[in-house]
């Protein structure tokens, strides 16, 4: 049998294929006529299979497993087809000194690389996460700094590797930090730039999408305050619930179990941080849109959230600083959003209530220039 | 004298170094070290008890619904509440079925197939059908790319690979088909819990909601594939590929103590009367002996925490703290490790202070041994095959957890549906409820003991002022992968490592099968 041109989603018509270049383009926030040429040839550059290296630090491999739940396209390939994956070591064959050579052979060769990095930088003591007798903070400064040089991109996938997530919790016994704040606050690198992809675990989506955009327009997408893409991460996960009609109605649960939970009302009495939250899951769902924490009857924890672990819980309790209409609940203005408090969360939070919409963060100081002209950034 | 260290081990979830001394061909001693430390124990302090459950979760990536769990059983136990609502049992059965369904695919393929799987030889096959030549079109795509992805540098040219290349290319196929094949047991963890990893429907209590019918079908009609799959492809495949690595027999037997706190409730709750029953096997004799979870003991000598922090004491008087770092000797050289060298704990069980192997082939022995008719028939068969009827002792060694994995898999699907069957009676005769809340106020200690796909796997809280006071977790990881305790006795891996013949000691492919098989 002649063996068929290598398709990037085998399978697929061309009229699937343009109709998902579509698709994707809407998830990036293209639009016009020359949205979807401009998608199908960077999958057409995908199919030279871009180097990718993937770190694993402080971490419990939840992204890794996520990632493995992609769907467009699927993981097998992902791994085959569209991207070289030369080092992730839950995947790889290669062990010890092989594998570390399958890591300079990629991150020392001059060659364009994307660097992604699942889990946090330990510093108190370094030696907290370690891989071939080297720490996570003295890799991920000379990965980054060679990934740059190379050309790639470096992209943080979950909570952990964006912002420090749970290992940073009170009393943070690590010292753990996100990637770009390790760079720019420890490794004398003040103008880092990351793009962070939060959640817990990292969302394969988000992943594929990140990297279709840098590929699509060679360029590090435009970030809100904490580095997060604002094509993804610009929406509350309350603007977009599917369960917010029946806020609006005041119609909640009350407790687990009860008839406001199988007629799946508002879960914002048992806890949910959908109102604080910026995240594209009822959006883009997971796990091949079967489902997202909400279609579960549990609340969301806001997850893509710097510091949740300390300033959004209690989990079941009601968010912090959000107000709803005659609940007599006394409200701490601001409190619970660190990087949004910097932003200006008071004004916010005056305007949110007339409007029942929470304010988008702007972009990072300092990213403006390397960055280019950006809309809409303040 | 050779030294040899592996660092990264990788196909693993977590971060592992292992030093090894070969002489004379043979792995003589062996150390293994936990790279990685985040301090759970630690930021777990004086939380809120209800949402515990979802820093516990995070614990695991790979398993965060055993994690889940155990902390749910542990806060409920400590206020006072022994069991859960029928239907809740149900739905948390059917999610720890998705998370096994998953799981010991993704080990046997994934993680443990490049090992005795050789990918470029797949390339010499003769493709007997149209599909096994797209796959092999693609393994030669990749190959003649120059860009070897995750095939790199791997020791391909070891002797050490035994399989034909048409079986190399037909198990790689179902290594990629495989990649599929888990997505249908986490969609339908995902339809029941909102996504997965990281799931939203437990709560300590219960669960937060009964799922629709539609749910209850969608996972029924996932979990009858997965079952499929297992059935006609892993387990032919465990059988196709064990006759070329019977040496794997020969080595690996480890500690001989073994232990499982059991896993997948039966009506009763009780964790002796679980699918996979709760018990251990102590010193190699085959004899069923009743374990206790408040048997766990640390040890930290060998750790990197101060001596006086385990000295034999219950994890919940132990802690992380305080934490004594130590270098580790260098990649090269002859120096090996000595002093502190591990993250992890040295966990021994009872008086004794026994090191103990956990995991399938606890289980499945455990199991078996407990009378359980679904491991009886399966493991009685299995030997029979192998032309040791009536001899478990045989499992005892790498092939041995191998099979057992394997064999496990297949019982976890083959039940799977009856979780779902019990859940849609209970629907019908009107027993819908699935939640009941917990009073904070209560005072207590408490505790899980429910195995992780790895092994024995237990939480551990007291509770006090409505926070929590101390948490402890103690993963299979910690039980596998102890290090040396206080006398100087080896943990489980590093005594299965002695005696593992290696070839070549620049290419320790028979080191990487030993660690492999403990899924670390």
């Amino acid at each position: 049998m002649e063996h068929e041109e290598m398709s990037l989603f085998p399978g697929l018509s061309r009229r699937d294929f343009l109709k998902t270049c579509g698709a994707l383009a809407g998830l990036i926030g293209l639009s016009g006529p020359m949205a979807v040429p401009r998608v199908a040839e960077a999958l057409e550059q995908l199919a030279k299979r871009p180097a990718v290296v993937w770190s694993l630090f402080q971490e419990c491999l939840g992204c890794s497993v996520n990632l493995l739940q992609a769907r467009k396209p699927a993981p097998a390939n992902l791994i085959l087809q569209q991207i070289s994956l030369n080092y992730h070591e839950a995947v790889m064959a290669a062990a010890g000194d092989q594998a570390e050579k399958s890591f300079r052979d990629t991150v020392d060769s001059g060659q364009p690389f994307y660097y992604i990095v699942e889990g946090a930088i330990a510093t108190t003591p370094k030696e907290a996460i370690t891989i071939h007798g080297k720490t996570a903070a003295d890799i991920v400064t000379d990965t980054y700094n060679k990934a740059k040089a190379s050309g790639g991109a470096t992209v943080c996938i979950g909570s952990c590797a964006s912002y420090g997530n749970i290992q940073a919790a009170a009393p943070n016994p690590t010292g753990a930090k996100g990637v770009g704040d390790y760079l720019r606050q420890d490794a004398g690198i003040p103008d880092a730039v990351v793009i962070n992809s939060p959640r817990c675990p990292g969302n394969a989506d988000d992943t594929v999408a990140i990297l279709l955009y840098v590929l699509v327009n060679k360029k590090v997408p435009e970030l809100d305050s904490v580095g997060r893409p604002k094509f993804l991460f610009g929406e509350t996960v309350h603007d977009n619930c599917e369960r917010r009609g029946h806020f609006d109605n005041g119609e909640f649960v009350q407790v687990f179990g009860d008839e406001g939970s199988d007629k799946e009302w508002c879960l914002y009495k048992v806890g949910c941080k959908g109102p604080v939250t910026y995240a594209p899951c009822p959006k883009t769902r997971w796990n091949g849109q079967h489902g997202w924490p909400v279609t579960s009857g549990g609340p969301c924890i806001g997850c893509a959230e710097p510091d949740f672990w300390d300033k959004l819980t209690p989990f079941y309790d009601k968010a912090p600083g959000f107000h709803v209409p005659g609940d007599i609940t006394p409200t701490q203005i601001g409190v619970g959003l660190g990087a949004l408090t910097a932003v200006g969360i008071g004004a916010h939070f005056i305007g949110q209530a007339a409007t029942g919409r929470l304010f988008k963060g702007g972009p990072v100081e300092g990213k403006e220039e390397e960055e280019g002209p950006k809309e809409g950034g303040k | 004298m050779t030294k040899v260290v592996i660092d990264p081990i990788t196909r693993i979830e977590g971060h592992l170094r292992i030093t090894c001394v070969v002489e004379n061909g043979k792995v003589t001693d062996a150390w293994n070290t936990a790279t990685l430390f985040r301090g759970f124990e630690i930021f777990m302090k004086n939380r809120d008890p209800k949402g515990i459950w979802q820093f516990a979760q995070r614990i695991c990536g790979v398993c965060p619904t055993p994690h889940a769990f155990n902390s749910l059983k542990a806060v409920e136990t400590a206020l006072g509440v022994d069991k859960v609502p029928d239907s809740a049992r149900l739905v948390r059965n059917m999610m720890e079925a998705c998370q096994l369904g998953y799981d010991h695919i993704l080990w046997f393929y994934q993680l443990n197939g490049f090992d005795y799987v050789n990918v470029p030889d797949a390339l010499n096959a003769k493709a007997a059908t149209p599909s096994l030549q797209a796959v092999q079109d693609q393994v030669k795509a990749v190959v003649e790319s120059g860009q070897l992805g995750p095939f790199a540098n791997m020791y391909w040219d070891h002797p050490g690979y035994k399989l034909t290349p048409e079986l190399n290319l037909e198990v790689t196929a179902h290594y990629l088909q495989a990649l599929g094949v888990q997505q249908l047991a986490n969609d339908a963890a995902t339809m029941l819990g909102g996504r997965y990893p990281m799931i939203h429907n437990y709560v300590p209590g219960g669960v937060t909601q009964m799922p629709s019918i539609e749910t209850i079908e969608f996972y029924k009609s996932n979990m009858a594939q997965v079952k499929d799959f297992i059935d006609t492809v892993m387990v032919p495949d465990l059988l196709a590929v064990a006759p070329f690595y019977l040496d794997l027999a020969t080595f690996g037997q480890g500690v001989g103590n073994f232990l499982t706190w059991g896993v997948l409730d039966e009506k009763s709750q009780d964790p002796y009367d679980r699918l996979f029953p709760r018990g251990g096997i102590f010193d190699g004799k085959l004899e069923l002996q009743k374990v206790d979870p408040n048997q766990t003991r640390h040890f930290t000598k060998t750790s990197y925490y101060g001596d006086d922090v385990g000295a034999g004491k219950h994890p919940l008087d132990v802690g992380q703290e305080p934490i004594q770092f130590t270098q580790l000797p260098p990649i090269d050289g002859e120096q090996i490790p000595s002093g502190k060298y591990d993250w992890t704990q040295a966990t021994r069980y009872g008086d004794q202070n026994r090191p103990m192997e956990v995991g399938p082939l606890a289980q499945m022995l455990v199991a078996y041994l407990s009378g359980r008719p679904e491991a009886k028939t399966l493991v009685d068969s299995t030997l029979a095959a192998v032309g040791h009827a009536g001899d478990p002792a045989v499992l005892v060694s790498n092939l041995g957890r191998l099979a057992a994995r394997v064999l496990k898999a297949k019982i976890n699907a083959d039940n799977a549906l009856r979780w779902a069957d019990d859940l849609l009676a209970n629907i019908g005769g009107g027993d819908t409820t699935v939640y009941n809340e917990l009073d904070y106020s209560k005072e207590g200690t408490g505790m899980g003991g429910w195995d992780a796909p790895r092994g024995a796997l237990c939480h551990y809280t007291r509770i006090k002022g409505g926070k929590i006071d101390t948490y402890a977790a103690v993963p299979p990881s910690n039980w596998n992968l102890s290090p040396r305790d206080d006398s100087g006795k080896r943990g489980p891996v590093e005594q299965a490592l002695v005696g593992t013949p290696v070839e070549d000691p620049t290419k320790p492919l028979e080191i990487l099968r030993t660690v492999h098989t403990f899924d670390p």
